[in-house]
């Protein structure tokens, strides 16, 4: 990755256990509300209760790009048997503009995850064309990797990933 | 003699002792000789950094006044107590510590834990110098007997704590590893925040600048063309 070891998608395993080392060539806003989000933040289920804004970048409209959000530590992190639980699929995506341009494969469902602090994870993929996806049978045991094999989407080019526990949830600080 | 075999245990003699102690008849002069080598345990196992500089009479005498403590409180020390000494100093611990069985009936359970290690060292005293460290290793396994013997009553508390702990430890990596993902991303934020402010900041004072020359051009009057009708 063009960034080195310290980059927060590698130090937090999204890098190692979701996606594939990659370079960031693409530009990915996600606004929840008026959160914009960075890696790292942490979100409770009140705050993603409804579908993000997401802006993407890139400069030609006939690129179509996928996202596909996704939480690996299902259903908990210290026992993620269920990894990792498809939480929205979208295709279609033209580039400069955001997904309510896309085609919605699967449809949002917010996080509200009851044991531990949950990684969530939204990657952009580009598609070499416009393509016909078809949503996987249920939404647990999903598996990015296969799943982009499968399409043909290659390495991520962008993505992002935030934090999400129970609402009161003591943020992973004890006292 | 008794007080020579006092001063010259430390020095190598201490198996003199103790082989005196395991060929003597009466009862009583074994279990003097006992007091003694047990003065040393007590000794050697409150005093172990100064036994380094061995010999040194004056250093007997400083012992603990407990001298009530028994054979297998010693041996059930924690380890961390019986550190690797020079083998000089070594040996008189050490033979101290399989002599004493010999002349008085010991507790079963040390009876069968030295049988395995200890006894060999006394019927060949060469060998004793050799293998000092075996000898440690060996009175540190003490320890370990009593915890390996109540295994089955107890194993499975054991294993469960174990892997409590493993997953304790998972969770605090997970843990650091969030935090440290999240100051870093705030991190490349702020530099990359700082650079753009730089930039826009920049642009304001280059703008400003393109304004107010604008402005004074416009102020100085100019001679336009007329139209000549």
């Amino acid at each position: 990755m063009t960034s080195n070891v310290r980059d927060p998608l590698i130090v937090s395993r999204v890098v190692g256990d979701v996606l594939d080392p990659f370079n960031r060539s693409i530009s990915l806003r996600v606004t929840y509300g008026q959160r914009e989000v960075t890696n790292g933040l942490d979100l409770r289920p009140s705050q993603v209760q409804n579908k993000p804004r997401v802006e993407i970048g890139g400069e030609d409209l006939r690129n179509f790009y996928t996202l596909v959000m996704v939480d690996p530590d299902v259903p908990s992190p210290s026992n993620p048997h269920l990894r990792e639980y498809l939480h929205w699929l979208v295709t279609d995506i033209p580039a400069t503009t955001g997904t309510t341009f896309g085609n919605e494969i699967v449809c949002y469902e917010n996080p509200s995850p009851s044991a531990g602090i949950h990684r969530v994870v939204m990657t952009l993929f580009r598609q070499l064309g416009r393509q016909t996806v078809y949503a996987p049978g249920w939404r647990q045991n999903f598996n990015t990797r296969e799943f982009t094999e499968i399409y043909n989407l290659g390495l991520p080019v962008a993505a992002v990933f935030f934090n999400c526990q129970r609402e009161s949830g003591c943020g992973g600080r004890r006292s | 003699m008794l007080s020579s075999a006092k001063h010259n245990k430390i020095n190598h003699s201490a198996f003199s002792v103790s082989s005196s102690s395991s060929s003597s008849q009466g009862q009583n002069k074994s279990q003097v000789t006992m007091e003694e080598v047990w003065k040393e345990i007590n000794l050697g196992s409150l005093h172990y950094h100064r036994q380094v500089n061995i010999g040194h009479e004056p250093m007997l005498k400083n012992q603990n006044p407990n001298n009530n403590s028994i054979f297998q409180d010693f041996l059930n020390m924690p380890l961390k107590q019986q550190p690797p000494l020079p083998p000089s100093s070594s040996s008189s611990i050490v033979t101290a510590l399989y002599g004493s069985p010999l002349p008085i009936p010991p507790p079963a359970t040390v009876l069968s834990l030295n049988s395995g290690v200890g006894f060999k060292f006394l019927d060949n005293t060469d060998t004793l110098v050799a293998s000092n460290p075996n000898s440690f290793e060996g009175s540190a396994r003490f320890g370990c007997f009593g915890k390996k013997r109540g295994q089955d009553s107890d194993g499975s508390r054991g294993d469960r704590r174990h892997k409590r702990m493993i997953k304790n430890r998972e969770s605090a990596a997970r843990s650091r590893a969030r935090k440290q993902a999240y100051t870093n991303e705030l991190e490349l934020e702020i530099a990359h925040l700082q650079t753009e402010n730089a930039r826009l900041e920049r642009q304001h004072e280059q703008l400003k600048m393109a304004e107010a020359t604008q402005h004074q051009v416009k102020k100085t009057l100019q001679r336009s063309s007329t139209a000549p009708f």
